[in-house]
């Protein structure tokens, strides 16, 4: 039987989607030149690479391959998740569509490697009252080493 | 364009001083020694440029009323890390351009107050502010590992190098009483993997003081001591590349690096092997590795063998943080950029002690010097300085 579901909101609007559905993988909202199809995350008003005005909004599938990785040895500011406690994995990873994003990554420091593929999930960061806050997080794919 | 000189330079010592010092007294301190070196008094400056990050609204000019209330036009400039660099660039432009023949430089800063009462600094809600600048540094070793082979010895070798560099130099916040080997170094708490504490800079407090102006200037007020000019200065900003990241932008392009180094060769007609000494960016050791080869003081992928070689040791082809660098010699923000000027002033006038850098092959004081500072990864800003 499914979980009871709390309602999950992003830690800030407008970097990646929350489905209703928690099985269901978020993506990144970004940005695309209409003009030289140079994609950016996050947005942005205007290419950075043509400098042209005519750029469309669009979700990006949260998944890639680890340019760079390290791990922290403290805990994920702002997080009450006691996972978050003794550090955190953080990485650079590099979109399919171009981009390079930074973010967290989950699971362990040995699972990190350079060109590994990662796929980006929803963590729970902590709590706010009967919701909770949310963030991405790339986690390793089995079998992708 | 006339020539630029730097005529005196003071400091307050980095360091902890959380709940003593306010930024004024530090700053007077730092501000009184530049004048004194220079043999000016306040109401020769004809202008003032102030860097001082972490700032309420007037608190450059506020700072500047210690030294007297002489009408005098004071600006104050940000620019992160690089914001003392962008300050002293500022007013040897102004100089340069014959605004003013004479003007003072003054960079101070407490992070340790700001760290106090960080929320203000650093919002969960971004998602990148959730991540240390130390992680992204480290990332940036990692790659290096991957692509390079280096080994977390290297980095603890250039660390241990500014720990024993900042043992000379009564202005450092570090100052080990015994020599710091590589094994401590990597002993030291991990921070972000491959960087451990010894590996980064500390949190600390401090003020730099530098007054620029005519070479004409230096040579009426100390006859016999010789004149530090400034050869050349950039700024740049990015560049748009794929790759670029755009959140959390810290490290920054390392063609920026490349950019601004060519640009301030070309301005004073020199190329790296005419270094004698090299002040650079090295929050986090492995900055350090990666401007040597940036900078042009080695080729791509040799920094690993010069760093065994003992290449940028003082005594070394090329001594880099002879001061301790931000490693040793702290990092408050607004005065570290002058903290190198100070040094490197002292160096090339044959006035830094025990670290004094001499010529390998002939013994003579060093005689050209790089000053190399980076601004939240965004900007980049360097200078080059001469005894003439």
């Amino acid at each position: 039987m499914a979980e009871p579901t709390r309602p999950r909101v992003p830690i800030k609007p407008g970097f990646f989607t929350v489905p209703d559905d928690p099985a269901e993988a978020p993506r990144l909202i970004g940005t695309k030149c209409l003009r030289c199809d140079e994609h950016f995350y996050p947005r942005r008003a205007i290419c950075a690479k043509c400098l042209s005005e005519q750029t469309a909004e669009v979700e990006m599938e949260a998944r890639g391959t680890i340019y760079s990785y390290t791990f922290v040895h403290l805990p994920l500011f702002g997080s009450t998740n006691m996972e978050h406690a003794d550090g955190y994995g953080v990485g650079q990873i590099d979109l399919p569509e171009g981009p390079r994003v930074q973010a967290p990554l989950a699971g362990k420091q040995a699972e990190f490697q350079v060109g590994r593929q990662v796929r980006g999930e929803l963590n729970v960061l902590r709590s706010d009252g009967a919701q909770d806050i949310v963030i991405v997080r790339f986690r390793p794919v089995e079998g992708s080493a | 364009m006339r020539d630029v000189a730097v005529l005196g330079v003071g400091m307050h010592r980095f360091g902890s001083y959380y709940g003593e010092k306010p930024n004024g007294e530090m700053a007077l301190t730092a501000g009184m020694a530049a004048l004194r070196d220079a043999g000016l008094t306040f109401p020769d400056m004809n202008a003032a440029y102030v860097g001082h990050i972490f700032a309420t609204v007037m608190s450059g000019v506020r700072v500047m009323k210690e030294f007297g209330l002489t009408g005098l036009p004071i600006q104050r400039i940000e620019n992160a890390s690089a914001t003392g660099s962008a300050c002293f660039r500022e007013a040897c432009l102004a100089v340069s351009a014959g605004h003013y023949d004479v003007a003072m430089v003054l960079g101070f800063d407490k992070m340790t107050s700001m760290i106090q009462s960080s929320s203000a600094g650093t919002a969960p809600e971004n998602m990148e502010d959730a991540i240390l600048p130390a992680a992204f540094f480290a990332m940036w070793a990692t790659r290096r590992m991957h692509e390079r082979g280096t080994k977390p010895e290297h980095l603890a070798r250039i660390a241990a190098k500014n720990f024993n560099n900042g043992a000379m130099n009564p202005m450092s916040q570090r100052q080990p009483t015994e020599t710091i080997s590589v094994e401590k170094v990597l002993k030291s708490r991990m921070v972000a993997w491959p960087l451990t504490t010894m590996m980064s800079c500390p949190i600390g407090d401090g003020a730099a003081c530098a007054i620029v102006g005519t070479p004409e200037l230096a040579k009426k007020l100390h006859p016999d001591r010789p004149v530090v000019k400034v050869l050349a200065s950039a700024l740049h900003s990015e560049r748009y590349e794929r790759g670029h990241l755009f959140q959390g932008p810290v490290v920054g392009p390392a063609r920026m690096s490349i950019d601004a180094s060519r640009e301030v060769y070309e301005q004073a007609g020199l190329g790296p092997d005419d270094l004698d000494l090299v002040q650079v960016h090295d929050a986090f050791v492995i900055e350090e590795l990666e401007y040597y080869e940036l900078l042009g003081l080695c080729k791509p992928g040799e920094a690993e063998a010069c760093i065994e070689r003992g290449d940028f040791e003082i005594g070394g082809r090329c001594p880099v943080s002879t001061d301790g660098g931000l490693i040793a010699r702290g990092h408050p923000g607004g005065p570290t950029g002058l903290a190198q000027i100070w040094e490197t002033t002292l160096q090339l006038r044959g006035e830094a002690g025990a670290r004094q850098v001499k010529r390998q092959k002939t013994g003579e004081i060093a005689r050209t010097g790089l000053c190399h500072m980076m601004g939240g990864g965004s900007v980049c800003v360097i200078h080059i300085l001469q005894r003439s």
